[in-house]
């Protein structure tokens, strides 16, 4: 087991070939600072081209760091082979070696880098085939497995060498709806009950929220945030990852704001409390959920329903805002419908205008739970 | 409903018999030298010109090849030999060669790795009749003339090899070769315990082509070789170099000559035609 700690890391690419690329370098991960404790379970998440890949990618030697230092503990790896690197990978399409049985790709990493006696590692390998309950594969090749089996066998193998270090580039993303969220516990169960420092890359939302001890959320090359799920969602640093977080995704309205007052032509006014701002406009934040719909206003209008079997999801126009609300099954509106909408202010975002920064965060408590297990 | 399956039936056998009436024109000239292998020299032209030769089988195979194997000046079966030796070693190493050829253009990134891949190609359009002077001056020089190596070296990193072996190489996903390095593999070990056994159909398919192209070679051997050294091409040759024509013996030997190639063919036909559509199809 082993802490990871990235130190001003950035990555960039050559571009002198491209044409219309300032500075003749595509800049991927830039000056990222991380500490990931030893043990926990870190999700990178952001959308496609974000550098979360690259960073993982950094992380386990598959690409060399162009700027910063990456340790693993006290050690500074960045010149350091992945194979020196004690770290194992899963990959988004498995990576399984074609031509070898589930059982020699399981091995194959034993028979080359430890100095394990063949019992010793027929023996490693059917334990982690028993771990991963694919003991009946063993003698299969690849092509024979489905999607899932593939998955654990990806998962078997890099579990098998015992690494210092876990790293999941998108493991679940080719899997369908039901067995993703299968694996999604799985991985977590395997990786609660080894213990491993464990960096996954996911660009779904839920994945990571579902699945990290803290997410870090990235948008071209930087680092947003880094916080467990509940604080990134409830207090995100910026619009950025209040806009990426969150299904279905916040609503923003521009509201005008003179010094400490907030002011909106339906008539909502707010007073900053410890903040004064700048800009003419804010962008103001509301959650779906924390969004209530009123019959008989005359805010929005419904333009779809989406009904959910446990809630609904009401999509609609306020002004030229879209804007939608997520509600019990006993609110639903009919299209074209006009509705009135509120929401408490301590449910509220607040973001700057010019650089996305979070003026206002939730304050509103999260409700005690009914019992304790 | 009945009228379109009749139609689409018709259409299938259509087609079934243009390709069975190709064949046949395809096979003909083959079937005909096995044919007149097996007949003396006065009964293979002894229907005249404007009549179709005799296509029957005759009974004089074994004479035929027992006076092939009465001329020292040929040497016909230590020319089969030779050239099994040669064709052999050059497919070994020339699909070691490509292979690693390939694999470097293929998944490495390095500079003028472009214009390198230029130049191999651009050899293809260099004609042997020109390489024939300087490469024999070369060969010459290391002291290999009349040996083996000496037909086997020139074309052992073969252009059209790499090119063929690049093209199958990019299939690999690169994630592939990223897990075996995250395993522990050395750059060699992932080229020889990954790559290498991902692409049997491609090197099969090269297997073929390359020793098809060794044991067809003809002006080269004939250059660089001298007697007892022989290649098939260059011993057939040998046959019709003298006053007269034995058709009889050219027949013979033409058609053992073409029994390896065969059987290099049937051998690795699965693979072949794998190796070559190989990347064609989505699986």
């Amino acid at each position: 087991m082993t802490a990871i700690t990235l130190d001003g890391l950035t990555k960039s690419y050559d571009a002198t070939d491209m044409d219309d690329i300032p500075d003749n370098e595509i800049v991927a991960v830039e000056d990222v600072d991380l500490e990931i404790e030893d043990g926990e379970f870190l999700v990178f998440v952001g959308p496609s081209g974000c550098g979360k890949s690259t960073t993982l990618r950094c992380i386990a030697g598959l690409e060399d760091a162009t700027g910063g230092e990456i340790r693993f503990g006290e050690t500074v790896v960045n010149d350091l082979r992945p194979r020196d690197r004690d770290v194992a990978m899963v990959f988004q399409n498995y990576a399984l070696y074609p031509h070898m049985t589930v059982r020699k790709n399981i091995s194959f990493g034993l028979r080359l880098s430890s100095a394990l006696t063949t019992p010793e590692i027929d023996s490693r390998v059917t334990d982690v085939a028993e771990m991963m309950g694919i003991e009946d594969l063993l003698s299969k090749t690849p092509d024979e497995l489905s999607g899932g089996q593939q998955q654990r066998v990806a998962l078997g193998r890099s579990i098998v060498r015992e690494p210092g270090i876990f790293l999941m580039d998108e493991p679940l993303s080719n899997l369908d709806a039901k067995l993703r969220a299968e694996m999604r516990t799985e991985i977590q169960e395997l990786q609660n009950d080894l213990g491993v420092t464990t960096v996954y890359v996911t660009h779904d939302q839920t994945e990571a929220m579902a699945m990290g001890d803290r997410i870090a959320v990235l948008n071209d090359g930087l680092l947003q945030q880094v916080a467990p799920p509940e604080e990134i969602y409830r207090r995100p640093a910026n619009e950025f990852v209040a806009g990426f977080i969150g299904s279905p995704s916040i609503n923003f309205f521009d509201v005008s704001v003179d010094g400490q007052t907030l002011t909106a032509p339906s008539g909502f006014s707010y007073e900053l409390e410890d903040h004064s701002v700048e800009d003419d406009t804010v962008r103001l934040g509301i959650r779906p959920e924390d969004l209530t719909i009123e019959e008989g206003g005359d805010d929005m209008t419904v333009t779809v329903v989406e009904k959910m079997g446990n809630e609904n999801f009401i999509y609609g126009t306020v002004g030229d805002v879209e804007v939608v609300a997520r509600t019990p099954v006993t609110v639903r509106p009919e299209p074209d419908q006009r509705v009135g909408i509120s929401f408490a202010e301590s449910a509220m975002y607040l973001f700057e205008s010019e650089t996305g920064a979070a003026i206002k965060t939730k304050t509103d408590e999260i409700e005690p739970q009914a019992a304790q297990f | 409903m009945h009228e379109k399956l009749e139609k689409e039936a018709l259409w299938q056998f259509g087609g079934y018999g243009f390709l069975v009436a190709v064949t046949m024109v395809m096979m003909f000239p083959i079937y005909w030298l096995v044919v007149a292998s097996t007949l003396p020299q006065s009964a293979i032209f002894a229907g005249g010109a404007g009549e179709l030769p005799r296509l029957i089988p005759g009974r004089n195979f074994l004479a035929n090849a027992e006076a092939l194997a009465a001329r020292p000046e040929v040497d016909f079966y230590r020319s089969m030999l030779n050239s099994l030796v040669i064709a052999v070693v050059y497919t070994g190493l020339a699909l070691l060669f490509c292979s690693m050829g390939g694999f470097a253009l293929a998944k490495y990134e390095f500079k003028y790795k472009r214009a390198l891949f230029m130049g191999i190609l651009g050899t293809l359009l260099l004609p042997t009749n020109l390489l024939v002077i300087p490469l024999f001056l070369l060969v010459s020089n290391m002291g290999l003339s009349n040996s083996y190596w000496a037909v086997i070296l020139p074309w052992a990193a073969y252009p059209l090899g790499i090119f063929f072996m690049k093209q199958a190489m990019q299939s690999i996903p690169d994630s592939l070769l990223e897990a075996a390095r995250m395993d522990g593999a050395s750059e060699f070990q992932l080229y020889y315990r990954v790559v290498l056994p991902s692409m049997k159909s491609s090197l099969a398919a090269l297997a073929v082509i390359l020793f098809l192209f060794q044991w067809n070679l003809f002006l080269w051997p004939l250059v660089v070789l001298r007697e007892g050294k022989y290649t098939i091409p260059v011993a057939i040759s040998k046959i019709m170099s003298n006053d007269m024509i034995a058709y009889d013996q050219l027949m013979v030997a033409s058609a053992m000559a073409i029994v390896p190639m065969f059987v290099v063919f049937i051998l690795l036909q699965r693979h072949f035609v794998n190796g070559i559509l190989g990347g064609a199809v989505k699986e």
